[in-house]
């Protein structure tokens, strides 16, 4: 909770440290004490032998000492530390947006909050006409058609090179540019890898992308298929798709579950899709303005709902 | 000068002062301005997540002396740079116009940019993030005296918050060698009248020395006291930046 500045008045201080404390409570209880160290902390091992170090570790005089400021895991022999707070580790098949940042020959290179910059190659992505061939010199300069700088756009991660540079494939309808709708960044730590990345929230006719890199995506649904008829279509249909604009009540659906992903990260709850739609839920449930979503009596409210969804799930337990 | 323009001129004054510390200094014993003793650091402050944009980032206040530092990064070296099997460091100290008693003087400060970097690069692992760059950008907003020190504690403060790998956390301290005696953790007027300075800047952890910086006139036996005061002094203030640490780890759990 770094980039909290509420102005909370008196009762609403003691719900949300209420709320907290109870959390906490449930946090100790169940994560089996979480050692948590900082740089140059030494690990505990209890004079194992044969302890595989990993990752935010070093050797020291025969001792494990932490590299990393975070928390420690044991996986059989192997300890490491997971960081707090850094930037993206890939894996190969996350799904992620990324913003492209430069057009190089036949690849793109995009921002995606990893240490370097992903690459995308031209080769890695279907073509707009669909047709399986060999990339040409005219597709290499068509490149601009596609995508172009500063385009929001979906792939998934496809390997590493010798190097350790990323590069990724686009390799169905699904993936490709996104458009008409919001960008938002959040702590990578937030988004869980689940089976299911991009979501189809019926109700608001939205599409939700929850990026594995941290960068989620709410904007207007597109049909898969209408997707590839437009893309089929040559450029004049194209020019006609972006004037039609989005619908007003499908704006405020986006904006509202945009700030609901904003609040709930920065109260440092796991994004899921149901934890999204719960809060843009609640909000409707209790007539909250979009604009108030992000203001200190709904804060509160979040975090006293989490609270109670976690002691409900405790006595469900027991 | 334009009379538009009001610039207190206080050289004369503090020439007198000036005068009065070093006639002080002769001295065997004498009061420190603000009433430490002469091996007493000011009281510290430190604090991590001062920056929302960066991706780790600090704040430090020892006394009067206040930094601020961001570290951004890991992220890809320019194109112009060679390709290395290990990564950058690119440390910049800049002042603000304000941070100094004579106003306008902000600027990019490379002396101490190259020093912080000196300081930094024993301790960080470089190896662990190759091709890229890590920026670290120091800002003293008030200039108290000892602000190498400080700025070299509070940017491995805020490394240690962007999660870079790093052997252990650098500390320093410096002292100012006045007449006979060591002054730990000078201030500004204690720093102008000084004889010889010494910076030490060590990862305490590992009993390791990652600068050493020795101005000034030094006997052989006052530079052992002065190291001993120094490596003290850093094991100390570890143990606060540690804690400093341990509470940001525990308000974000």
């Amino acid at each position: 909770m770094r980039d909290l500045h509420l102005s909370l008045n008196q009762t609403q201080r003691v719900r949300l440290q209420a709320a907290l404390d109870q959390l906490e409570s449930y946090a100790a209880s169940t994560a089996a004490a979480a050692a948590s160290v900082t740089v140059a902390d030494s690990i505990p091992v209890n004079h194992e032998d044969n302890i595989l170090k990993g990752h935010g570790t070093s050797d020291l005089d025969g001792q494990v000492v932490a590299t990393l400021c975070g928390v420690v895991e044991r996986v059989n022999k192997l300890v490491y530390v997971r960081a707090l707070r850094s930037r993206y580790k890939p894996e190969v098949g996350d799904i992620i947006v990324g913003r492209v940042i430069e057009i190089a020959p036949k690849r793109w290179r995009l921002e995606i909050n990893f240490s370097q910059d992903a690459v995308l190659m031209l080769s890695s992505m279907n073509l707009p006409d669909g047709i399986q061939r060999r990339r040409t010199a005219v597709d290499e300069l068509n490149m601009r058609s596609i995508f172009v700088e500063n385009d929001v756009i979906c792939a998934e991660v496809r390997g590493f090179q010798h190097d350790g540079s990323l590069q990724l494939q686009a390799r169905s309808q699904k993936y490709g540019k996104l458009e008409k709708g919001q960008l938002l960044t959040v702590p990578p730590y937030l988004v869980k890898r689940r089976k299911q990345h991009f979501h189809h929230l019926d109700q608001y006719n939205v599409d939700l992308i929850v990026g594995c890199n941290g960068f989620v995506w709410v904007g207007e649904h597109v049909e898969t298929s209408e997707k590839e008829s437009t893309l089929l279509s040559d450029k004049p249909s194209g020019k006609q798709e972006t004037d039609n604009s989005v619908p007003l009540e499908t704006r405020r659906h986006i904006c509202r579950i945009a700030n609901a992903v904003r609040l709930l990260s920065v109260i440092g709850l796991t994004l899921t899709v149901e934890s999204v739609t719960e809060t843009v839920e609640a909000s409707l449930r209790s007539n909250i303005e979009i604009n108030e979503m992000l203001g200190s009596e709904f804060y509160v409210q979040t975090v006293e709902r989490e609270a109670q969804r976690r002691a409900s799930m405790v006595r469900k337990r027991s | 000068m334009a009379a538009s323009t009001y610039s207190p001129s206080q050289g004369a004054e503090r020439r007198q002062r000036q005068q009065q510390m070093r006639r002080l200094s002769i001295q065997s014993d004498w009061d420190r301005s603000d009433g430490r003793s002469f091996i007493q650091c000011r009281p510290a402050f430190l604090r991590t997540g001062a920056a929302n944009a960066a991706s780790g980032s600090a704040y430090a206040e020892f006394g009067t002396t206040k930094v601020i530092v961001s570290v951004f990064g890991p992220r890809e070296s320019k194109k112009a740079m060679m390709y290395s099997d290990i990564g950058r460091l690119n440390c910049n100290v800049t002042f603000t116009t304000f941070a100094t008693s004579l106003r306008g003087q902000g600027s990019d400060n490379k002396e101490y940019s190259a020093m912080l970097h000196k300081a930094l690069e024993g301790a960080v692992i470089l190896e662990t993030f190759p091709k890229t760059t890590v920026d670290v950008f120091a800002l003293v907003l008030e200039s108290g005296g000892s602000d190498l020190p400080v700025i070299i504690s509070c940017a491995s403060l805020a490394l240690a918050d962007a999660g870079i790998m790093m052997y252990d956390l650098v500390s320093s301290v410096s002292v100012s060698c006045i007449g006979k005696n060591i002054l730990i953790d000078p201030t500004n007027e204690e720093e102008v009248c000084q004889d010889g300075s010494l910076v030490l800047a060590c990862m305490p952890a590992r009993n390791e020395v990652t600068q050493l910086t020795l101005t000034g006139e030094w006997s052989l036996p006052k530079i052992n006291e002065a190291m001993e005061l120094c490596m003290d002094a850093c094991l100390k203030l570890a143990g606060i930046m540690r804690s400093c640490l341990k509470e940001s780890a525990n308000l974000s759990n």
